[in-house]
C-alpha cells in the first residue's frame, strides 16, 4: 500500500481503454467489405442499404468519439502525430506509385493514345480544379497561422473557406464524371477510361477523407476546442492531396 | 493528473472493457496472440485436410476440386496474413518492443487498438468464407485471369488484404514513431535489442510495400466488379502486371516474417548463452538493413517462368543470390553468439537451435530456385512448396514458439517448460521433417504443387517408390505435428493456469523487459520511476560481470 504522500508525486497508472477504435473499424467493415460484396457479388439491395446505413452511423460515431477523446485526453507524448502522419504518407505515396506504374505500363504499350472510344476531354476543367485545390492549400495554411496566433475565429473562417474550396473541387470531379459517363465513357470503355476513373477516383476519395478530417476539426473548433497537432496533421494531409493532384492532372489530362 | 499516462476521465471500468477495449500495448499483444493462434489452428486444420486428400489418388475427403481450392486459399492466406505476420509483428512486437526500449506504451495507443480491430474483423471476413455462397477459391495469391473470371467471392479476398494491410501500415507508423521518440533516456541506437531492430526493419518493409499490394488487389477488384482492364490484355492491360505488383510486396513479406523471427532468436540465444550478440553492428547494419535494402529488388524470381527478357531474369538472379550475404551475416551472428557461450537448454532454446537447422535447409534449398535455369525444372513443384515451408512455416513459426516459451514467465509469471513441452517440441520437430522431406524428393522429380489429384503421375517412381507412397509419409508427418501442436497448446493453457511459478528474471537476462518490470507488467509498465540507462548499458552485457 502506498500512502498519500507517496502517490502525490508518482504516476497514476490504470488500464486504458476506448470504444472509439472498435466503432471506427466496425463502421469501415460494414461500409466497405459488407456493403460492397452485398451489392456487387450478391446483388442484394436490402443488405447493401442496411450495411451501408448502419456502417455509416457506426463509423461516424467512432470518429466523433475518437476526436472527443483526442481533444480531452493527455497523450503519452504530445505532438508526435505530426511525425506519424508524414510516415503514413510514405505509404500513400507508394499506393499512388503503384497505380501510376500500372497506368504507365498500359499506356506505353499503345502506339496511338488515347485509344478508340475516348471522347474529347476538356483541359480547362482540370486547370480550374488545380487552381481551386492550390488555393485551398493556401487558405488551409492561413487558417493554421491564425490558430498559431491564437485567433480562433480567424482560424474558423479560413478553415471553412478551405472546406468550401475542397467541396467545389469534389463537385468538379462529380460533374466531369457525370459528363463523361453520358458520353458513354465508363470504366470498362477502354484502357484510358480504366486508368482515368481509377486514378481520378482514388484521388477524389482522398479529397473526401480530407474533407471529413476538416469537418472533424471544425465542429469542435466552433465550440472553442482545438488541438494544434490535430490541425497540423490535417493540414499536412491536405497539402499531400494537393501535391498528388499535380501528378494526377499532369499524367491523366495533360500528357 | 500525470503527464505519463493517457489518463483522463475514465472511471474505473469493469474488467472486460479493460481487456476487450484495451489500448494498452501488452493486452493488445495478448489479443494478437489469441487471434493469431486461432488462425493457426483453423489454417492448420486445412493443412491436415489437404494432406489427407493427397494421401491417395483421386477424391476422398473434399467434396469438390473447388472446395480443395478454398482450403488452399484459407490455409495460405491465414497462415501468412493472420498467423505469422500478426504473431510476430503483432503479438511479439506489441508486447515486448515498448518494454525493451523502456517506453510506457506505444506512441499512439488508440491507433494500436484500431490495428487489432482491423485484424480481428479481417479474420471474421476470412472466416465468413466458410458460410457464404461462392467462397473465395483463388489461393492466397489471387492471380488473374482466374480471380477475375471465377464465380468465387474475390471481393472478400481483396478486403481481407485491405483490412490486414491497413492494420500493418498503421502498426508501422506507430512503432517507428515509438522507437524514434520513446526510447529510455540514454538509450542509443547501438544499445537496442536485436528484436527491436528487426521489428522496425520489418515495419519499414510493411510501410513501403503493403501499399503496392493494396493497389494490386484494388485493381483486381475494379477489374472484376467495375469492368476495368488493368489485367485484361484484350484491351491493353497486362495479366503479368498483377503478379509483379503482388510479388513486389509478397516477397518482402517473407522478410517481414523472417526478420522479427531472427530478432526473437537472437535475444533468446544471447540470454540462454549468457553471451553478447556476435558482430552486433554487422548484424544490424549489414544483416538486417542489408535485407531491407535488397529485399525489394528480388521479386522477379517468383515469375521466372513467365515471359520476360533474359536480362531481367539475370538481374534478379544476381540480387536473389546476393541476399544470401546479409542472411549469412545474421546466421554467422547466431553461431558466434553460441560459440563459447554458457548454453542452457530449455524449451525456448531447443526451438531456437532447431531453427539453425531449419534456416540452413530452407536457405540452401532456395539457391536452386534463385537460378532461372533450375527454376524452369523446379517451378510449380512440391519442391518449392517444401522450400518455403522450411523458411516461413517452420523457421518462423518455430521462432515464434521459442519466443512464447521464452516470454511465458513474463506474460503469466509461470514457466511453460516441462516434460510435455519437451515432448511436444520433439514431436513437432520430427513431424515437420517427416512431412516436408518427402515433398523435396518427389518435387525434384516433378510432383506438382496445388493439385488436388495427381493420378496422371501415378506411374512415376523415386528410389522405386511411387509419389503416392511419399505423399503418404508426408501425411503421417502432418499427424505427428498435429499431436505435437495439440500437446503444446494444452500445455500453454495448463501452464498459464497452474504452471510452476517463475521468479522475476528466470533466465537471468539483462534486457529491460526482464530487469525492470513485474511479471506480468502492470499499467504503465515500469511502476513509478522512469527507466534511464547509462551509455555503457546493453541488453547483452553478460561478459561485464
Amino acid at each position: 500500500m502506498t500512502t498519500h504522500a507517496d502517490t502525490a508525486h508518482v504516476h497514476e497508472h490504470h488500464w486504458e481503454w476506448s470504444w472509439a477504435p472498435l466503432f471506427t473499424v466496425a463502421g469501415i467493415f460494414f461500409v466497405l467489405p459488407m456493403a460492397f460484396a452485398s451489392f456487387f457479388v450478391y446483388d442484394n439491395m436490402t443488405f447493401t442499404a442496411v450495411f451501408a446505413g448502419v456502417g455509416t452511423v457506426v463509423l461516424l460515431a467512432g470518429i466523433a468519439k475518437w476526436v472527443d477523446e483526442g481533444l480531452t485526453q493527455v497523450p503519452l507524448l504530445a505532438g508526435v502525430a505530426s511525425i506519424g502522419l508524414p510516415i503514413f504518407i510514405v505509404s500513400e505515396v507508394f499506393i499512388f506509385l503503384g497505380l501510376f506504374a500500372s497506368y504507365w505500363l498500359m499506356r506505353l504499350g499503345f502506339e496511338v493514345w488515347p485509344p478508340e472510344g475516348t471522347p474529347h476531354i476538356d483541359k480547362l476543367l482540370p486547370t480550374i480544379m488545380t487552381v481551386i485545390l492550390v488555393s485551398s492549400s493556401i487558405t488551409c495554411h492561413t487558417a493554421e497561422e491564425k490558430l498559431e496566433h491564437g485567433n480562433l475565429s480567424g482560424f474558423n473562417s479560413w478553415w471553412m473557406i478551405s472546406i468550401v474550396l475542397g467541396a467545389i473541387f469534389l463537385g468538379c470531379t462529380v460533374y466531369e464524371w457525370n459528363h463523361l459517363i453520358h458520353l458513354d465513357f465508363i470504366p470498362s470503355t477502354n484502357a484510358y477510361s480504366t486508368a482515368f476513373f481509377t486514378i481520378t477516383g482514388f484521388h477524389a476519395s482522398h479529397v473526401l477523407v480530407g474533407l471529413g478530417a476538416f469537418i472533424a476539426v471544425l465542429l469542435p473548433a466552433l465550440g472553442g476546442r482545438t488541438n494544434k497537432t490535430f490541425v497540423t496533421c490535417v493540414s499536412i494531409y491536405w497539402h499531400f492531396v494537393d501535391i498528388v493532384w499535380f501528378f494526377v492532372a499532369s499524367q491523366i489530362y495533360f500528357w | 493528473m500525470s503527464t505519463h499516462t493517457t489518463a483522463a476521465g475514465h472511471a474505473p471500468a469493469s474488467g472486460w472493457k479493460e481487456w476487450v477495449l484495451t489500448t494498452d500495448h501488452k493486452r493488445i499483444g495478448v489479443l494478437y496472440l489469441i487471434g493469431s493462434m486461432a488462425a493457426f489452428g483453423v489454417a492448420g486444420l486445412m493443412a491436415l485436410i489437404i494432406r489427407l486428400e493427397q494421401m491417395e489418388l483421386g477424391m476422398q475427403y473434399v467434396a469438390s476440386a473447388t472446395q480443395y481450392n478454398s482450403f488452399l486459399y484459407f490455409h495460405g492466406a491465414a497462415m501468412v496474413l493472420a498467423f505469422l505476420i500478426p504473431g510476430l509483428t503483432g503479438f511479439a512486437a506489441n508486447y515486448f518492443l515498448p518494454l525493451m526500449i523502456g517506453a510506457r506504451d506505444v506512441a499512439f495507443p488508440r491507433i494500436n487498438a484500431f490495428s487489432i480491430w482491423l485484424f480481428y474483423f479481417a479474420i471474421v471476413l476470412a472466416l465468413l468464407s466458410f458460410v457464404i455462397p461462392d467462397a473465395p477459391d483463388i489461393m492466397w495469391t489471387g492471380y488473374p485471369p482466374y480471380s477475375v473470371t471465377t464465380t468465387g467471392n474475390t471481393a472478400f479476398y481483396v478486403f481481407t488484404v485491405h483490412l490486414l494491410g491497413f492494420s500493418s501500415i498503421l502498426g508501422a507508423v506507430n512503432f517507428l514513431v515509438t522507437v524514434i521518440y520513446m526510447r529510455a533516456p540514454g538509450m542509443g541506437w547501438n544499445q537496442l535489442n536485436i528484436f527491436v531492430w528487426t521489428t522496425i526493419a520489418a515495419f519499414v518493409l510493411q510501410l513501403i510495400f503493403i501499399p503496392v499490394l493494396a493497389a494490386a488487389v484494388t485493381l483486381l477488384l475494379f477489374d472484376k466488379y467495375m469492368g476495368t482492364h488493368f489485367y485484361d490484355p484484350s484491351a491493353g492491360g497486362d495479366v503479368l502486371l498483377y503478379q509483379n505488383l503482388f510479388w513486389f510486396y509478397s516477397h518482402p513479406a517473407v522478410y517481414v516474417i523472417f526478420l522479427p523471427a531472427v530478432g526473437i532468436l537472437m535475444d533468446i540465444m544471447a540470454t540462454m548463452c549468457k553471451n553478447r550478440i556476435f558482430n552486433y553492428k554487422a548484424a544490424v547494419y549489414a544483416g538486417i538493413w542489408g535485407i531491407v535494402a535488397i529485399g525489394g529488388i528480388v521479386w522477379i524470381h517468383h515469375l521466372y517462368i513467365t515471359g520476360m527478357p533474359d536480362w531481367i531474369r539475370l538481374g534478379h538472379m544476381v540480387t536473389t543470390l546476393l541476399i544470401s550475404v546479409p542472411v549469412g551475416i545474421l546466421v554467422l551472428s547466431f553461431w558466434g553468439t553460441l560459440y563459447k557461450g554458457a548454453i542452457t537448454y530449455n524449451t525456448a532454446m531447443m526451438y531456437a537451435v532447431s531453427c539453425l537447422y531449419l534456416i540452413l535447409l530452407g536457405g540452401l534449398t532456395g539457391i536452386p530456385l534463385a537460378i532461372p535455369s533450375m527454376t524452369v525444372h523446379l517451378s510449380e513443384t512440391s519442391y518449392v512448396h517444401a522450400h518455403f515451408h522450411f523458411i516461413m512455416a517452420l523457421f518462423s513459426a518455430f521462432a515464434l514458439f521459442a519466443g512464447i516459451y521464452y516470454w511465458f514467465p513474463k506474460m503469466t509469471g509461470r514457466y511453460a517448460d516441462g516434460p510435455i513441452a519437451t515432448l511436444s517440441f520433439w514431436l513437432n520437430f520430427i513431424g515437420v521433417n517427416v512431412t516436408f522431406w518427402p515433398l523435396f524428393i518427389i518435387g525434384k522429380e516433378g510432383m506438382p504443387r496445388r493439385y488436388w489429384n495427381y493420378e496422371m503421375f501415378s506411374d512415376m517412381t523415386v528410389f522405386g517408390y511411387t509419389f503416392q507412397q511419399f505423399n503418404t509419409i508426408a501425411t503421417y508427418g502432418s499427424w505427428i505435428i498435429a499431436v505435437g501442436m495439440l500437446l503444446q497448446f494444452m500445455n500453454f493453457i495448463k501452464a498459464a493456469i497452474s504452471g510452476p511459478v517463475a521468479p522475476l528474471n528466470p533466465w537471468g537476462s539483462k534486457s529491460l523487459e526482464w530487469t525492470h518490470t513485474a511479471s506480468p507488467p502492470g499499467p504503465g509498465n515500469f511502476g513509478d520511476t522512469d527507466v534511464v540507462v547509462d551509455e555503457n548499458w546493453s541488453p547483452y552485457e553478460y561478459n561485464r560481470g
